[in-house]
């Protein structure tokens, strides 16, 4: 991956930058807390802009509840996906480590809403994830991103994240991707989405055998020669590096990916995260979160 | 998908501050700045609009096209002049093209309405003297907006006119109280993006619904619920019951005018899996309850079994045969039985006698 590129990403990220240390999604946009947390996660992964990073962190830690949650806006705190992200963002850090284990025990306290098995929904409703959102079902994404968290503070073996593999694993449609979260309805096997398929590939690696996995990476590899939007080659590329899949061709993918800015438009901030969290894969072989 | 319904969540019609933070801490949501968030909702007045009152009589235009490649834009502008709609209503105008995209597949007609129809509204809008036009959705299910651009087509439309889409999942937002109080919602977190438009029209997709029955211009307001608010799939909506929060969006919103994309529509295994169904028609019109009501009725299903419709009628717009004025075509020349599977229970309530 050219050093060039990766210059022109952060460059581009520090343009939603804010004078109180947060993130925007966009130039001149408000603060956003995911914005924060992928720009500093970005950032860390390829040791950048360290003082960026840090003040980062602490604007993070401003919105933070008592409870440990952060939500994407305050006053608005159902909306508390932000968490599993935020607490990656803080971990390792020890000016952060009291908004980081609070996060984690928010994180471990908190259950997306379970209910007993319908026979017209294909995955077991009775396990518990994470919601997106309080008080609604798990998804698949969420409980990704809270299986990340909870592993980085060392709770491989707590029954949440037992039970959160257990769930990925059952909402895993047969061809091997996965979607948001709905094998099949009705009947009918839904489509997944390689988004989904690559952040929860991500975040199986090193906890599962890769025998139930094996598919899964035949589907991002098909999927991986096709798609050049942010969010899909992003995780596509994150979730076959996790389980060692590297491929020359990926550097190509990513500059492919950024240049059709010029179609689409400049890209938000979380996802010009991804597109440099997969860049730092590449350059370090080593897992960024 | 859970969607559990709570019916007997109603609440009056009067919020109060009390209540609302009796809503905020049942949801745990109440964080030392809710009252900030409390005094911003109370204060916000959407503009009234165009939406019809629940009247007598509405009147929906249905227009006849067999092809994405027929002339579109001149269909529009006649269901406009029917429904008398004018320069004088749109001039300088702001628009709002609010489409159906919901999950992509490449070479897909039936899935999102088609992005010649948006072209075309475009074209219309503009002809009668619209200052702006932006395209706005959040799609519940797929998150790479970019892919769904792409994949369908849009993304040419979009650069062929210069006009900007957001992606309403990541949008600023405020809070507004809920105007229907079916779904016991107090309030609705809705993109900024509405206070900075004139005129909003859902421009929906003729789809079977294995959840609501049908789709047409009023469940398409979903899409304007933001993703980081209501999730991927909008699950909050699910728990508080698809129909009530149908009514209570629309309520809520008010938008201004339908147009639903039935040239190929989508029945079976609706709003995602199901198949194409080639029905050939545009319908349109001011008021949404009236719109979908004719779309029930080409698709061979009588509205007032669609559960949502059914309680529409009452408050949002007539939804029977001989309290609609229809323009244009005659729903009899263009019907279709739409195909509903029988094992789905919002689908084989619809045509049981």
């Amino acid at each position: 991956m050219p050093e060039n590129f990766v210059r022109l990403c952060v460059y581009e990220i520090l343009k939603r930058l804010l004078p109180d240390g947060g993130f925007a999604l966009f130039e001149k946009g408000n603060y956003r807390p995911d914005a924060t947390a992928w720009a500093i996660l970005s950032l860390e992964s390829l040791n950048k802009e360290a003082t960026v990073v840090d003040h980062a962190r602490s604007r993070l830690k401003e919105d933070q509840d008592k409870d440990g949650r952060i939500s994407v806006q305050k006053g608005l705190s159902a909306a508390y996906w932000t968490t599993s992200i935020a607490a990656l963002a803080w971990h390792g850090e020890p000016a952060y480590q009291e908004a980081y284990k609070l996060s984690i025990n928010f994180l471990i306290s908190t259950f997306g809403k379970s209910s007993p098995k319908k026979s017209y929904i294909g995955h077991d409703t009775t396990l518990k994830g994470w919601p997106w959102i309080e008080g609604t079902h798990s998804w698949v994404e969420p409980t990704a991103l809270a299986i990340l968290a909870l592993k980085s503070a060392g709770y491989e073996k707590n029954y949440r994240v037992t039970e959160a593999l257990q769930l990925i694993l059952d909402r895993q449609l047969p061809h091997g991707g996965w979607n948001y979260g709905n094998t099949n309805i009705f009947g009918q096997e839904l489509r997944a989405d390689s988004y989904s398929t690559g952040i929860t590939l991500y975040a199986l690696a090193g906890s599962i055998d890769r025998k139930d996995i094996q598919k899964s990476i035949g589907y991002l590899q098909k999927r991986v020669e096709k798609d050049r939007t942010p969010l899909s080659l992003g995780w596509e590329i994150m979730g076959l590096c996790a389980w060692d899949e590297y491929q020359i061709s990926f550097d190509k993918y990513l500059i492919e990916c950024w240049n059709l800015q010029k179609r689409y438009g400049k890209y938000n901030t979380s996802f010009l995260s991804i597109i440099l969290l997969a860049c730092a894969m590449l350059f370090n072989h080593t897992k960024p979160l | 998908m859970t969607p559990e319904t709570d019916k007997n969540s109603a609440i009056n019609s009067k919020i109060s501050r009390r209540d609302f933070i009796k809503f905020s801490l049942a949801l745990g949501a109440l964080a030392s700045s809710g009252l900030v968030i409390y005094r911003q909702w109370k204060k916000y007045i959407r503009p009234e609009i165009l939406l019809q009152k629940s009247s007598a009589s509405t009147s929906v235009f249905i227009a006849k096209i067999k092809s994405y490649s027929e002339d579109i834009t001149s269909r529009l502008l006649s269901g406009f002049k029917e429904l008398g709609v004018t320069e004088s209503h749109i001039k300088n105008k702001r628009i709002l093209l609010k489409p159906n995209y919901v999950d992509t597949l490449t070479g897909a007609d039936h899935i999102n309405t088609h992005s010649m129809v948006i072209g075309a509204a475009i074209d219309a809008f503009f002809f009668l003297g619209a200052s702006s036009i932006v395209i706005a959705e959040g799609s519940g299910n797929c998150r790479d907006t970019f892919l769904m651009l792409e994949e369908t087509g849009l993304i040419e439309i979009i650069n062929t006119y210069k006009i900007p889409f957001i992606d309403l999942n990541y949008s600023d937002c405020f809070p507004v109280r809920n105007s229907g109080h079916f779904s016991g919602l107090p309030i609705f977190v809705l993109p900024n993006e509405l206070k900075k438009v004139d005129i909003v029209v859902s421009m929906a997709k003729l789809k079977t619904h294995h959840w609501a029955g049908i789709t047409a211009s009023m469940k398409n307001m979903f899409g304007l619920m933001p993703g980081s608010f209501y999730g991927w799939p909008k699950n909050v909506l699910h728990y508080a019951g698809i129909e009530n929060c149908i009514l209570d969006i629309v309520l809520t919103v008010k938008p201004h005018f339908a147009i639903v994309d039935g040239i190929i529509g989508m029945e079976g295994d609706g709003p995602i899996m199901g198949i194409p169904k080639q029905s050939g028609v545009i319908v349109m019109g001011h008021n949404p309850a009236s719109v979908d009501a004719t779309c029930a009725m080409i698709m061979d299903i009588e509205p007032d079994k669609v559960g949502y419709l059914s309680l529409a009628s009452s408050i949002i717009g007539p939804i029977a045969d001989n309290n609609i004025k229809q323009r244009g075509e005659n729903i009899k020349d263009v019907q279709t039985k739409f195909f509903l599977c029988d094992h789905i229970p919002a689908m084989k309530r619809l045509r049981e006698t």
